[in-house]
């Protein structure tokens, strides 16, 4: 199409009116002003009123604003751009299905976790104890060690009674009498919680410490450098135990200690990806027309170099889920948060530390959903997380197409 | 020319230090650009022309603001870059326009092309994406691409596409100045007479002053109207491109000329350096930068050997210093010192390294002769150090104490071109009485 009278040409451009513009609303921070926006109307709100619930027995404490506005963040920053994008292009969910089914799935479980971390804890209360209904095996099974009350078809003699699953409890019960259903709902909030709160605010922390320390070099780069190698050296398990002898147990503490003294992988990664590229020829191009480290850091360093940082991200937010469980496993949590960790720990005998925790008196074998299904969870938390991390790399890059 | 200078350059030094330690002590200095001046006018294109290393990029960065001048002056349409600030700083940042090496990484693989050619528009404060978009489809067709390609990414391009695409970015925001820094040095043949091609149409289109950085002296030759060679971060020769690739001043223009493939093979003979490392510009060598490698170093004032024997004893003396000696040459510390031993297996012997570096048959100069042998022996037993202290001493050519200063070139066939032409030799310009060695520029009297 040859150029018309009425094609703006570049030459009639009039540059002394052209203005720097300010530009300083755009969707990612209008969505982030009004979820922050949102929440402090909340947390007001629950702060004046003279009820103990925000929404129907919901009770939100710290740690619930902190996720929720780490959720906000991630939606901003995460969701927004992503939004964008798919505007700009449009791809279609049923050619991704077909020629990725894994990463589509791994980003549906994902969602899914997310969003039982927002909405699980408003829905539902913490079921009562029931111990006579301990035991209950899941529907299809049957139990050799039948709850005080079995709901479900009993077979066997007085003294060999077979409890069968009954639709009352699908998964099953525990040594407690919870339903396995809500214990797996519980452990995936926990589970969102850790990785919701990391990425939000750990993620950013690593970042902009690789970037500063990449783009500004010299002394700044060498004192950022050492502190981050000092900081992987002191392990964030002694000093979360430290916390603990304190405060007791927390989750908030775990996230705390954890994220403050786990970014330093990802801010040598970002580091080392921005000395690579800040010599490159765009970079030198866009420096020359007057853009600022931070404009070249957003613009060009960071989305190029996230064929490394995405899977790496994606990595260490399954190590925050598996360290979680793992600590939970040993009984250094709140009794209350119900994690997939403490959920296998008190099915299987395990002579932990942690002396709050129930013990299940029943050899774990005989009662091998409690355990099983939790780990099962966990196990496709994990896969998921790097599934979805290495489809997101590729759905990044322009050149990672490979269909 | 009566009007200003679009972009005026005045002893520009960069010099990188070389630190150690946690204190960051300076041990030491790379002079990447040292001392250099030139001027580009409005709508010409000047060349920066001289091997890897001698300061050409820098340079450019330099001009361009992307590296803070360590001292000297950068002055665009007469303001100080290095005091431009606010409005006026980013008016110099779009009116001048950088163009990269490689076109591989001159496009951010992440950026669609269309994204990339808008940038400069974007960071320049326009806003209105629709017209940006339509802008860059308009300017994508003028450089010989189509408006459709507008949402494609770098790596669907060819390498003269990219350039093209780096051409239409640095022409969207209708600069004064582009540096060219070795547009076409990655390209093939065909491509690169395009693109140069193309640079050469915007620049007379859009009265566009080019300052092209290049190692090829036959782009050079091609696209600009005057020419400045660097070596080691100094100018040792300018003038109008003509002129001074058809009668080269310099040793180093002629040898950079005689580097450019040539279908006569008796061309190349002039002009061989020396040798052929390129000195540390951390440690550069005194007086005259190139006398290392000149292959018209003048010989010391008493030295009397004819011309051709001289150049054999240089070539000698600073193979040695730059160790670039051939295999033959140098003896094995270890074995045992062969001062006379014939058939001494593992050692050399002096002779043997005389006839290895050329210099075989007897010295007229006594003293030369000495010398010679003397070196000679020391590099039989190994000892280079003790061979180089000895030739430094017996030959020491005026190009080692003197710097040279720049001198008008000398009048060639062209009298009225060559008036604004400079040398820094001292075959030109010791105290303006010597005779330039070769009065025939194009070096024929020594073939």
């Amino acid at each position: 199409m040859p150029p018309t009278e009425d094609d703006p040409r570049f030459e009639d451009l009039d540059w002394n009116e052209i203005q720097q513009s300010k530009r300083t609303v755009t969707a990612e921070r209008a969505a982030l002003a009004v979820g922050v926006a949102l929440l402090a109307l909340g947390r007001a709100y629950q702060e004046l009123s003279a009820g103990l619930y925000l929404i129907g027995d919901w009770r939100p404490v710290t740690l619930d604003w902190a996720f929720l506005l780490a959720v906000t963040v991630v939606a901003a920053y995460g969701a927004v751009p992503f939004a964008k994008r798919l505007r700009r292009r449009p791809v279609s969910l049923r050619g991704v299905l077909r020629r990725r089914p894994a990463v589509v799935l791994s980003g549906a479980f994902v969602a899914g976790l997310v969003a039982v971390g927002v909405v699980g804890s408003a829905l539902g209360g913490s079921p009562p104890l029931r111990f006579q209904h301990a035991y209950h095996p899941p529907v299809g099974f049957a139990s050799t060690v039948p709850p005080q009350e079995c709901l479900g078809v009993e077979t066997g003699g007085p003294f060999d009674r077979v409890c069968h699953g009954t639709w009352e409890y699908p998964l099953g019960t525990n040594e407690r009498g919870h339903p396995l259903g809500f214990l797996l709902v519980e452990g995936a909030r926990t589970a969102a919680y850790v990785t919701v709160i990391s990425a939000a605010f750990i993620v950013p922390l690593a970042a902009a410490v690789g970037v500063v320390a990449g783009i500004r070099g010299g002394v700044v780069d060498d004192l950022l450098s050492s502190y981050v190698d000092v900081q992987l050296c002191i392990p964030a398990l002694l000093l979360y135990f430290i916390g603990y002898a304190y405060y007791g147990p927390s989750l908030l503490l775990l996230l705390a200690t954890f994220g403050l003294l786990s970014w330093g992988g990802i801010a040598r990664l970002v580091r080392s990806e921005v000395i690579q590229r800040r010599e490159e020829g765009y970079v030198l191009v866009a420096r020359s027309l007057g853009a600022s480290g931070a404009y070249v850091a957003r613009r060009h360093i960071l989305p190029n170099s996230t064929n490394t940082l995405v899977p790496a991200v994606f990595q260490l937010l399954a190590l925050f889920v598996l360290i979680e469980a793992g600590v939970a496993f040993l009984g250094f949590h709140e009794i209350g948060t119900y994690s997939w960790g403490s959920t296998i720990s008190e099915s299987i005998n395990a002579a932990v530390a942690g002396q709050l925790q129930e013990r299940a008196d029943q050899p774990a074998h005989k009662i091998w959903w409690v355990s099983s299904l939790p780990a099962a969870a966990l196990t496709a938390t994990l896969v998921a997380f790097k599934t979805l991390g290495d489809g997101v790399r590729d759905a990044l890059d322009p050149r990672g197409d490979r269909s | 020319m009566t009007e200003e200078p679009i972009c005026s350059v005045r002893g520009l030094e960069k010099h990188y230090p070389i630190t150690r330690g946690l204190l960051r002590r300076e041990v030491g200095r790379v002079r990447a650009v040292d001392g250099v001046s030139f001027d580009v006018e409005r709508g010409e294109a000047l060349g920066i022309v001289g091997e890897s290393g001698s300061g050409k990029t820098t340079t450019a960065h330099t001009v361009l603001g992307l590296e803070e001048p360590t001292a000297g002056e950068v002055r665009f349409d007469g303001d100080p870059v290095s005091e431009l600030s606010g409005d006026e700083r980013r008016d110099f940042r779009r009116r001048a326009q950088l163009i990269v090496q490689d076109p591989n990484d001159a496009l951010d693989p992440r950026m669609t092309i269309g994204e990339a050619v808008a940038e400069p528009l974007r960071i320049h404060g326009l806003d209105d994406a629709d017209r940006r978009r339509a802008i860059v489809a308009d300017i994508l067709e003028r450089v010989g691409l189509s408006g459709d390609d507008l949402d494609r990414y770098p790596h669907e391009f060819s390498g003269g596409e990219k350039q093209r695409i780096s051409i239409a970015r640095a022409l969207v925001v209708s600069p004064d100045l582009i540096v060219a820094d070795e547009p076409t040095s990655a390209l093939d043949a065909r491509v690169r007479s395009e693109i140069l091609d193309l640079l050469d149409r915007i620049r007379r289109e859009f009265d566009i002053a080019v300052l092209f950085i290049s190692h090829d002296l036959d782009v050079i030759r091609r696209s600009c109207d005057r020419i400045a060679v660097m070596y080691l971060g100094e100018i040792v020769e300018r003038g109008a491109t003509e002129t001074v690739l058809a009668d080269p001043a310099h040793p180093y223009t002629r040898v950079l000329l005689s580097s450019v493939p040539s279908l006569d093979p008796t061309d190349r003979e002039l002009g061989r350096p020396l040798t052929d490392t390129v000195p540390n510009p951390s440690d550069p060598p005194s007086g005259c930068r190139f006398h290392p490698r000149c292959p018209d170093v003048i010989p010391p004032d008493d030295l009397s050997v004819p011309e051709e024997t001289w150049r054999t004893i240089a070539g000698f003396r600073f193979s040695v210093q730059a160790g670039e000696l051939p295999e033959s040459a140098v003896g094995d510390r270890e074995s045992e010192t062969p001062t006379s031993g014939d058939g001494d297996a593992g050692g050399r012997t002096a002779t043997e390294v005389r006839r290895a570096v050329g210099l075989s048959e007897e010295l007229r100069d006594p003293e030369a002769e000495a010398a010679v042998e003397d070196a000679a022996a020391e590099l039989a037993a190994g000892d280079v150090d003790a061979a180089d202290e000895i030739l430094a001493a017996a030959f020491t050519s005026v190009c080692e104490r003197e710097t040279p200063a720049a001198v008008a070139r000398p009048a060639g066939r062209d009298a009225d071109r060559d008036a604004t032409g400079t040398v820094s030799c001292l075959r030109h310009g010791r105290g303006g009485t010597s005779e330039p060695a070769r009065s025939d520029g194009d070096g024929k009297n020594e073939s």
